[in-house]
């Protein structure tokens, strides 16, 4: 079978439907003058993620399914093929404006209607063969038990082998060890599935440049202090999109290194992200995919940034040393920015949205209530109660990442525009 | 240049035209189907309690779910800002407004200022809501004062979800064709406490202060208001004309604005 065969069966025809809008976004962005060059190797490196995954069998490629918050620099360093699930779901959302007959699927495989819709849908998108079938399944417990019992359902859908990391969600030096341990054992199950040897010299190079990535972020971040903030709030997802799916990649180093210094020369002019700042937002959790052009809309009506997500953006305190790779990637998943509130719900959680709230000098913040996400919801009211110690008001939208069916566009708008009112009136 | 305000609601359209010493003229009146004729009429009907007509200069700030869609007002904002700035004009003592409406509930924490300082808000169903109370009058066949009245007989209190408008009628019927069938004033408190839990629940999603005041068409109920004072454990209070509260913040955000630009 060829590569455009495969391509032309339903299997594929997700992904296909990914590289196609990243392929018209690229060509459409040429022809506009304020897009970025960052923006341009953003769309640029979604495409080439995707192609690879869509043109892997006919490369003779192997392909390695992961969930979110895996260490997918191990695969890089095997020169296996990653394919990230539940951004292949979201991107499915936000590229093709949404993603229902995944999620009927899901539904269709007995898959409550209460459950995460990222999981529903990637389970459903299994069942339907509409992304390519991994030759093996990665997950873990990060960061749920939705996760963990994903990963479970898709091997089973896609009859291919897998493998469970159990991750400890303390972060003391017994607990890191344990998890080396469990990347070790990963690496000889990879081997033995794949035929394919671990390059521990290349898995210290993707280490060197992952701690480079992330100092990059975090400069990216002291950048978005200013005032006006120089980067928009719908780029956020292509600061999350950096380490999910191209961790210590050196595409990623190149668009961190050129968004930086785009950053830089705005930040230089007193240039804002919108043409006139007037609210400073924080965001937690994530906004509705499908709804990332209505919401950037509303951010320049309104000039309301998102300036700061302490739970995406925010990496953790500490450095990566590629003489010792697989304890820096173990270390790696303690500093990850998720880890604080999806790990033990201790003060490093309150301790984020507080010192954000100050440093970043904050209005007003968003609570994106995922209901399909008991995790984060559960966190709404102790957020919330933490921010109004720091005289920051929430606002908690009710709202799906990627199904549109629950809350409509103008809800959202009303919503917004209450909560804008409130910032203006106090 | 006299200040108006409008809160066009699904069901109803209140109009508030406020006087140079703060004194409130009001009328109400049914959306119906051409919102923009309503308000009009409505508008027309309260200036001239005021005194006024349509053809003098008028600042006016619209709100309410038709609110955005009005052509002739100068100004929309929310209902949320609306409520707080209206409440705080009518009871300036209170520092949460529960506004009850015929689709909607939402409950609004203000200041000292009557600045909005936290809100929700349910509508994704009719529970806790007045049309759900409507509903319930016309299964029970029962006007919604008799309704009122019955419910201070309640002995007990028939268990009737809150959670859902459609389980919460089957629940009502099935304690009317019980054998023998729940008593009436029972089913009604039941009906209350329904509402009221829904309700209570979305006032502690935003902290419940002192004063409590209750606007909205359905504060009009008594009954519903005793089983709120009873559920907060204290009792909330009612304005004159609680159905005007959001129309009287727009009139008053109207008069800011008015005095904003003259500044």
């Amino acid at each position: 079978m060829t590569g455009h065969a495969e391509a032309r069966t339903p299997e594929t025809n997700k992904v296909r439907a990914i590289v196609r809008a990243c392929r018209l976004i690229s060509r459409m962005n040429r022809l506009r003058p304020d897009v970025t060059r960052s923006e341009n190797l953003y769309y640029q490196m979604l495409s080439d993620y995707f192609t690879r995954l869509l043109d892997a069998r006919n490369n003779g490629d192997f392909i390695a399914a992961h969930t979110v918050f895996f260490p997918a620099e191990l695969l890089y360093a095997m020169d296996l093929v990653p394919m990230h699930t539940e951004t292949t779901t979201w991107m499915t959302s936000l590229f093709t404006g949404e993603c229902s007959d995944l999620l009927e699927a899901g539904s269709a495989l007995g898959l409550a209607s209460e459950i995460c819709t990222p999981h529903r849908g990637l389970a459903g998108a299994f069942s339907l063969g509409a992304v390519p079938r991994p030759d093996v399944m990665l997950w873990s417990n990060m960061v749920c038990d939705n996760t963990a019992k994903s990963g479970e359902l898709i091997m089973e859908l896609a009859h291919c082998p897998g493998f469970f990391i159990d991750h400890p969600f303390k972060d003391s030096p017994e607990e890191k060890q344990y998890l080396v341990g469990e990347l070790e054992d990963m690496v000889v199950f990879l081997e033995e599935h794949s035929g394919r040897k671990m390059n521990w010299d290349r898995l210290s190079e993707i280490v060197a440049r992952m701690d480079r990535q992330v100092q990059l972020t975090r400069e990216v971040n002291e950048l978005r202090k200013s005032v006006p903030s120089p980067f928009g709030s719908r780029r956020f997802l292509e600061l999350v999109t950096m380490d999910y799916l191209f961790p210590g990649q050196p595409a990623a180093i190149e668009y961190l290194e050129t968004l930086k210094q785009e950053l830089s020369d705005m930040v230089a002019q007193g240039k804002g992200a919108v043409a006139r700042e007037r609210f400073r937002l924080m965001s937690l959790f994530i906004p509705p995919m499908y709804l990332t052009g209505f919401l950037e809309k509303v951010s320049q009506e309104f000039g309301a940034v998102s300036v700061v997500e302490p739970f995406f953006t925010f990496w953790g305190e500490g450095r990566l040393d590629p003489a010792h790779p697989l304890e820096s990637v173990a270390q790696k998943s303690y500093m990850l920015p998720e880890m604080r509130m999806y790990g033990p719900l201790d003060d490093r959680a309150l301790d984020a949205i507080t010192s954000c709230a100050r440093e970043y000098r904050i209005d007003g913040a968003i609570y994106y209530a995922d209901v399909g996400c008991r995790h984060t919801c559960a966190t709404i009211k102790l957020f919330k109660d933490t921010l109004s110690e720091v005289d920051v008001p929430v606002l908690t939208l009710d709202c799906d990442v990627v199904d549109p069916t629950l809350t409509s566009q103008d809800e959202i708008r009303e919503k917004l525009e209450r909560f804008f009112e409130l910032l203006e009136d106090r | 240049m006299k200040t108006a305000g409008i809160d066009i609601g699904s069901l109803t359209t209140k109009a508030v035209v406020l006087g140079d010493d703060g004194a409130v003229f009001s009328a109400t009146a049914s959306t119906g189907d051409d919102r923009g004729q309503a308000a009009r009429q409505t508008l027309q009907a309260a200036l001239a309690e005021a005194g006024s007509g349509l053809g003098e200069d008028l600042y006016l700030v619209s709100t309410g779910a038709g609110g955005r869609a009005l052509a002739f007002s100068q100004l929309q904002k929310a209902i949320t800002t609306c409520l707080a700035r209206g409440i705080h004009h009518q009871l300036p003592s209170t520092r949460m407004v529960i506004d009850i409406g015929a689709e909607s509930c939402t409950v609004v924490k203000l200041n000292h200022r009557g600045r909005v300082d936290d809100w929700a808000s349910h509508d994704k169903c009719a529970a806790g809501t007045g049309i759900f109370l409507q509903q319930m009058s016309r299964l029970m066949q029962l006007s919604l004062e008799e309704m009122s009245v019955l419910s201070r007989r309640a002995k007990g209190r028939a268990d009737i979800t809150s959670t859902c408008a459609v389980f919460a009628e089957s629940d009502a019927i099935s304690h009317v064709h019980r054998d023998p069938p729940t008593p009436t004033e029972d089913i009604i408190a039941g009906i209350y406490h329904s509402v009221v839990s829904r309700i209570v629940s979305l006032c502690k999603r935003v902290g419940i202060e002192k004063d409590v005041a209750v606007a909205g068409g359905v504060a009009l109920n008594e009954g519903i208001v005793r089983a709120l004072s009873e559920a907060v454990g204290f009792a909330v209070i009612v304005p004159e004309d609680p159905r005007i509260t959001a129309a009287v913040g727009a009139a008053v955000l109207a008069r800011e604005s008015m005095e904003k630009g003259m500044s």
